[in-house]
């Protein structure tokens, strides 16, 4: 009878693990595309903080301000329920994009990292020593020049381990789908506690999915900060005179 | 008169259709939720940073692998399993005692240990730098003056440790502010949660998601400005000696 | 002809940081193949001046050209001094150089890409004759086997010496130099000194701010001393260090 009840828990446990490995691609693509989405956004909005013209800085300042001060759980639900209750979004050409919750929570997490994501490009802007923009100066780059060949791989290095922190965060921050009904890694595991009430195994296996999937993450950063970084690097080789 | 059609002001004041009062009072329980979580965060946090510093490896590897795992999982899996988890947890341990289930724990309870769990994995990295960041030669300094460990510790390292720490610790309290939200899932009636009933009941969620929002911003805004406070405060006592 | 034109002409420079003014007036020629010393205390104004040449610092009045294009500024409304023509001013640092205290070679390239970046990026030089040029630059630096370094693997004598190199990659007119020697360990100071009285020899016009009285002394053609925002004495080294030379750069020398 023992033997009976171990093998129901083996195989119950190899289904539920099957069936949240099967809901990776979901957590996998809602990340990937809203971070692609946040980076571009967060980029822009750098770039609108140093903007010339003071509404644009006034814009980026608000955006920045709203989707950093709430949290976004209450963003997910703001553009999944709430826009879809606004009539001109019902009948705009959108609304079958916003039925989705897919893509709600997409835009949502591409709103609220893009916030993030330019505080945290903005801090290694700021952070890039005035010598390495003076000799740009000195020695005649025009704006264009200096930006592409100084300032933004002087920036993106810096950037890169802050970045790399918030990405993880994105990571976990897929999770939040699963509340508007979107059957990522949470939201299988949640199905399946609903119809097994087993709790901490079926947790445990989702916990270990976004352990794997943070720990990639972690160590492909790591590997860009170690190529980015010339200290770590050898002296000779590939790079010069391109 | 049906709740679609009254205006934004009575939905959301304080007379007898207004939702004001239940949205104020959720957004106290949200702070007080959030202060809960800091509180256990902070001594958790405290001692995972004692025990990472810790000569014993077993200790200092049980501390890191805590922070790992609850760096490294989604916030809202760790409320998930502390909600469904608790009672069963519960019972387990009384029936151990040959006790009867105990039943559910508080919402409230189970809510602020889920995100001081977590907080305390932020909180231990936040205290490790400061520690880190006392140079060596001030506790050399303390040593050389004869000053016991207590001593050293409560005059020279923690004033220190302080400063390194306010503006990294205001950063978790922030997220801890944002987290709480997810709390409203266990149904306890914090702002999230209230704010989802009025939207349901009223059926006017753009209305009051952006409410819940304006009195989150007011939250964040208000508690970086108590830490802006602090922290000005704390250089200026450093300042004065 | 060209030659009585002068390689920098700087006329009235006046600038003043939150109030307090820190050039008040200085007027400087520099002709072709002079070296000329800037010497002053701390504070006297001598880099701000030497950064007011190529407009890293805008100066609130005054007039420069180099080699006798004028540097394109003009007068806002509330008489301030503006850049009035980006690519003009592009084009006038394209035909100067600095060289600063702090090096500043750009962290994120290696030395040989540091000295082809402006050559190919601000002067449209092609990259194999600009590769070809900085090898034989670096080995003039005493640098040639370290094309391929980061920055960060050298020391703060052999990062100075690129940065030179990287200075006369674009073969400029005028050469300035910010204290080139004052963030070197005292045993690295003499293999930079050393190559700036090289190029010194080459015919380079040079303007140095510096503390290192041997090279004012035994290096250049003209000596001028900065004191609180005005130039208070100038001349040739032998006038400057003899015993003619004015009371208040005696003074300098002596504190």
């Amino acid at each position: 009878m023992g033997g009976a009840a171990m093998n129901a828990d083996v195989t119950f446990l190899a289904d539920t693990a099957l069936a949240i490995v099967r809901a990776v691609p979901v957590t996998l693509g809602l990340f990937v595309a809203s971070a692609i989405g946040a980076s571009l956004l967060g980029g822009g909005l750098v770039a609108a903080l140093t903007a010339g013209l003071a509404p644009v800085r006034g814009i980026a300042r608000g955006w920045i301000f709203l989707f950093r001060g709430t949290p976004l759980l209450l963003q997910i639900f703001m553009v999944y329920y709430g826009l879809a209750a606004l009539g001109p979004v019902r009948q705009g050409p959108f609304w079958p994009a916003f039925r989705d919750p897919l893509f709600c929570a997409g835009l949502a997490m591409t709103c609220c990292c893009s916030a993030y994501i330019a505080e945290v490009l903005r801090g290694a802007l700021a952070a890039i020593p005035a010598g390495q923009i003076e000799a740009a100066l000195a020695c005649g780059m025009g704006r264009v020049t200096r930006l592409r060949l100084i300032v933004l791989p002087q920036m993106l290095r810096l950037a890169l381990p802050a970045y790399g922190n918030e990405l993880v965060m994105m990571v976990k921050s897929t999770s939040l789908a699963s509340t508007i009904t979107v059957l990522d890694v949470t939201g299988v595991a949640q199905q399946v506690i609903a119809h097994s009430y087993r709790t901490l195994d079926v947790f445990c296996l989702a916990a270990g999915v976004y352990l794997g999937l943070t720990g990639a993450l972690t160590a492909l950063l790591r590997w860009a900060e170690r190529r980015l970084d010339p200290t770590v690097s050898d002296g000779a080789g590939e790079g010069a005179s391109r | 008169m049906s709740e679609q059609d009254l205006p934004a002001f009575a939905l959301l004041g304080f007379g007898t259709d207004g939702w004001g009062r239940v949205l104020v009072l959720g957004a106290v329980l949200t702070l007080a939720l959030s202060l809960a979580s800091m509180t256990i965060g902070s001594v958790l946090g405290a001692l995972l940073a004692w025990a990472r510093g810790s000569r014993r490896g077993w200790l200092a590897r049980l501390a890191t692998a805590y922070g790992v795992i609850m760096r490294g999982v989604p916030e809202l899996l760790v409320v998930l399993l502390l909600y469904f988890g608790a009672p069963g947890l519960m019972a387990a341990v009384a029936g151990l005692f040959g006790l009867p289930a105990p039943g559910s724990p508080p919402a409230f309870l189970t809510g602020s240990l889920a995100i001081g769990l977590v907080s305390a994995a932020y909180q231990a990295e936040v205290f490790r730098g400061g520690l880190l960041a006392v140079p060596k030669g001030q506790v050399e300094a303390a040593l050389a003056a004869g000053m016991g460990p207590w001593l050293r510790f409560r005059r020279i390292v923690l004033p220190q440790v302080l400063h390194h720490v306010l503006p990294p610790l205001g950063n978790v309290w922030q997220f801890n502010l944002k987290d709480s939200a997810l709390v409203a899932i266990t149904g306890l009636a914090e702002l999230m949660r209230v704010s989802l009933v009025a939207a349901g009941s009223t059926r006017r969620p753009f209305l009051f998601f952006a409410a819940a929002m304006v009195l989150y911003l007011a939250l964040t805004s208000l508690s970086s400005a108590v830490f802006r406070r602090i922290e000005a405060r704390g250089s200026q006592w450093a300042g004065r000696r | 002809m060209t030659d009585a034109i002068p390689v920098l002409r700087a006329t009235g420079i006046e600038k003043s940081f939150g109030g307090r003014k820190v050039l008040k007036g200085i007027d400087l020629d520099a002709a072709k193949g002079e070296v000329i010393s800037i010497l002053g205390g701390s504070g006297s104004g001598k880099s701000t001046f030497l950064r007011c040449l190529n407009l890293l610092e805008m100066p609130d009045v005054g007039e420069i050209s180099i080699a006798g294009t004028p540097a394109p500024l003009v007068r806002d409304r509330h008489g301030a001094l503006r850049v009035s023509d980006a690519r003009a001013l592009g084009s006038m640092r394209a035909r100067t150089a600095m060289v600063f205290q702090g090096f500043n070679l750009w962290s994120h390239m290696r030395v040989i890409d540091n000295v082809i970046a402006a050559p190919v990026h601000v002067h449209g030089m092609a990259r194999e004759e600009a590769v070809e040029r900085a090898h034989a630059l670096l080995e003039r630096v005493g640098m040639g086997g370290f094309a391929q370094h980061w920055p960060r693997q050298l020391s703060g004598g052999q990062q100075q010496r690129v940065a030179i190199a990287r200075a006369l990659a674009t073969d400029p007119e005028l050469m300035l130099f910010d204290e080139p020697t004052s963030a070197l360990d005292p045993e690295r100071v003499r293999e930079v000194l050393d190559l700036m009285r090289s190029l010194a020899a080459e015919g380079r016009t040079m303007l140095v701010v510096t503390h290192e009285m041997a090279f004012a002394r035994d290096v250049s053609t003209r000596v001028v001393h900065v004191r609180e925002g005005r130039i208070e004495s100038m001349g040739p080294p032998a006038q400057m260090f003899g015993p003619d030379a004015s009371p208040a750069f005696r003074a300098f020398l002596s504190a």
